[in-house]
């Protein structure tokens, strides 16, 4: 019988031996399934991987001390009825035409300083064709330029007409601004008879800048090349939120340049262009959503808003339309009859 | 004692070492399972694919393949096959973390068969190589997104940001996106890439044959390749190639541009396709195609020779895509 259980104990301890042996050698050559390692991922953590997202704040002042002028705003709103113009509108975005608050911080500054301000909207009832042979008045445009003093306008598409209206206005002093953007340059047919008009010119394509910017490469920030102009007092950079390159036919009268490290779309490559020039009467800028409450707050942007107020209501021109119909209230006298009326070129114009 | 027993019987120390001998021969026979139980040969090259668009199932997916893969010591190497043009964020993130903690491990190489764009490249950056072929697509670095709009204010939410936002919050909250993906690739591959952060942020996309002479690409080779590095780097003789699939079976979700947004089209049937706007994205735009060139057909234009009757433009994604899709 011990026989057998020395048998028995000599095979298990025999299999055992092998067995363990295996297992050990197994265990102590294996690799071994490591504790998975700690990993810093310090480009999450990093104190600059959060954008600075407030806000700021507005505080758009006028200087000008002048008498109540009147300002026409023309939002490029289509008659009622119509597509709107801009493919962009179809889409969503901003709507047809300029909102109300796009405009509120310029509006609100010219209305808290004693200014008028109209906004003009055609009537499409108005705009049935002249009967051949009819004598042709002013445009609805003509009529609402008539009684005003300055004007501003997002639209691109006048006729002939009222481009016509337009030029006589800037003639008898009128100041403009003009606010354009990097999508107008797909409208058809443009805005090359009114850049024509008021002696501006725009590139097509957007400035850009990878380096510095207000939040997006888009969103580029411009600075004037001196301080002592006007229209930049007390502005150190502004941002324009997708803007596009601006001129005009008079030399050095460009007001802000996109800071350094900026490029053009077009051409990929680094680009000084203006952004915003003045021509005389003529403001051309080359984004119009710099002037929406939110990027009011941004940069010096509101300084610039103030100073383009002032720009506005700083004019030579006498509406002659302020003694006959509807006249807005009172911005002149009506007894300064020098300047010449806007309503006369049109109807010798018309053939162009 | 044993010694009276009969001369024909085994002496004991015969009996001893026949027992002996009997349990050396199942010992060996045993060993090798118990040895190979306890310590996995890695022999096995395993390829994990990481196709189409990018989303919560993809990275569910290649989460647990790579986990599996570390706990499973035949596993050697591992081979990336990636053909996306990205797709969400979060998702991207997800898999670019397991492809990092796997790297940690083992030699991963990433083989771009057409295109791995944005959360794509997200997604492979960790890998110790990157394989294109000549005219693979890498890069798009960056953030696709909509402009933040001011709306109308909304009554009802608790508070001021719980529907709607601030613009510029809007902003801030893409930037901080873009530079996220951005820090993360440079510092994956700051050392390869041969043009600087802003050019990087620009989110260009190249060809393998340029992504190669810039950094975003090391070797310019096909997947069987990319296996064969992989096995060598990690020093296998004979490999096997383990090819794990990932991602849902059918094809669905697809994605989808319109004009303002990425969509992702999730199958429903039967029925109309489940549309899921993306809003905030990495993904490749120019890869995705848009709505608009998305025929609309159903059943009874198949069974009709009729052909596909494209409707036409600007009908929104759910509309368009009853009945199934082609593009």
């Amino acid at each position: 019988m011990s026989d057998v259980r020395t048998l028995a104990v000599a095979f298990a301890v025999t299999l055992a031996t092998i067995l363990g042996g295996a297992a050990l050698t197994g265990y102590v050559t294996a690799d071994g399934a490591a504790p998975a390692p700690e990993i810093q991922n310090e480009h999450y953590v990093d104190g600059d991987a959060v954008a600075n997202d407030t806000p700021g704040e507005a505080t758009v002042e006028m200087a000008a001390a002048t008498r109540s002028q009147t300002v026409l705003v023309d939002p490029g709103v289509e008659p009622q009825g119509a597509l709107p113009s801009s493919p962009l509108a179809l889409l969503g975005f901003g709507g047809p035409g300029v909102a109300d608050r796009d405009v509120r911080p310029l509006a609100n500054a010219l209305i808290e300083n004693g200014h008028d301000v109209g906004v003009y909207v055609p009537d499409p009832e108005q705009q049935r064709a002249v009967p051949p042979g009819a004598e042709q008045g002013p445009t609805q445009l003509g009529e609402r330029l008539a009684e005003a003093d300055a004007f501003v306008t997002f639209r691109t598409d006048y006729d002939e007409r009222e481009l016509d209206e337009i030029e006589s206005f800037v003639e008898s002093g009128g100041h403009v601004i003009v606010a354009t953007e990097p999508d107008a340059a797909f409208d058809q047919p443009g805005a090359a008879a009114l850049d024509a008009t008021l002696g501006v010119t725009t590139d097509p394509g957007y400035v850009y800048n990878m380096a510095e910017n207000d939040l997006n490469y888009q969103r580029v920030y411009a600075e004037p090349p001196e301080s002592d102009a006007a229209l930049t007092e007390g502005v150190d950079r502004v941002v324009l939120p997708s803007a596009t390159p601006v001129g005009t036919t008079a030399a050095g009268t460009d007001v802000l340049r996109p800071i350094a490290g900026s490029e053009l779309s077009t051409t990929r490559a680094p680009t000084e262009a203006p952004l915003l020039v003045r021509n005389d009467e003529v403001v051309m800028v080359g984004d119009s959503d710099f002037l929406s409450p939110e990027n009011a707050q941004r940069a010096d942007n509101d300084a610039l808003i103030g100073n383009l107020a002032d720009f506005l209501v700083t004019n030579d021109r006498t509406p002659p339309g302020a003694g006959s119909g509807q006249p807005p209230s009172g911005p002149t006298a009506p007894d300064e009859p020098s300047e010449e009326p806007p309503e006369e070129p049109p109807e010798n114009r018309t053939a162009g | 004692m044993s010694t009276k027993q009969p001369s024909t019987a085994l002496t004991s120390r015969q009996q001893l070492a026949a027992v002996v001998l009997a349990a050396a021969v199942v010992g060996a026979v045993l060993a090798p399972s118990v040895y190979a139980a306890t310590n996995d040969p890695e022999d096995t090259v395993a390829v994990v694919e990481i196709e189409g668009p990018v989303n919560a199932a993809l990275a569910d997916d290649v989460e647990s393949e790579l986990a599996d893969i570390r706990a499973n010591d035949s596993v050697g190497a591992v081979v990336l096959k990636l053909d996306t043009p990205g797709g969400a964020p979060v998702a991207s993130e997800r898999m670019y973390k397991a492809v990092q903690r796997t790297s940690e491990q083992m030699t991963v190489i990433a083989s771009v068969q057409s295109i791995s764009a944005s959360g794509g490249y997200y997604a492979m950056a960790p890998a110790d190589e990157i394989y294109v072929l000549p005219t693979s697509t890498v890069g798009s670095i960056g953030l696709n997104a909509p402009a933040p709009q001011t709306s109308s204010p909304v009554l009802g939410p608790s508070g001021p940001d719980k529907a709607g936002g601030n613009e510029v919050q809007g902003w801030a909250e893409q930037q901080t996106l873009a530079d996220t993906f951005v820090d993360a690739m440079m510092a994956e591959r700051g050392d390869e890439f041969e043009i600087p952060r802003e050019e990087v942020a620009k989110a260009d996309v190249y060809l393998g044959t340029e992504a190669v002479e810039n950094g975003y690409a090391d070797e310019i080779g096909s997947l069987n390749e990319a296996v064969h590095a992989a096995a060598t780097e990690e020093g296998l003789g004979e490999y096997e190639v383990d090819t794990r699939e990932t991602g849902p079976d059918t094809g669905f979700p697809i994605l989808l541009r319109t004009d303002t947004q990425v969509v992702a089209v999730h199958a429903n049937d039967p029925g109309y396709g489940e549309v899921e706007p993306m809003g905030l994205t990495y993904v490749h735009l120019e890869a995705v195609p848009h709505v608009d060139t998305v025929e609309r057909f159903s059943e009874s234009d198949l069974d009709a020779d009729r052909g596909g009757s494209g409707t036409d433009a600007t009908g929104n994604g759910t509309a368009r895509l009853a009945g199934g899709v082609g593009a």
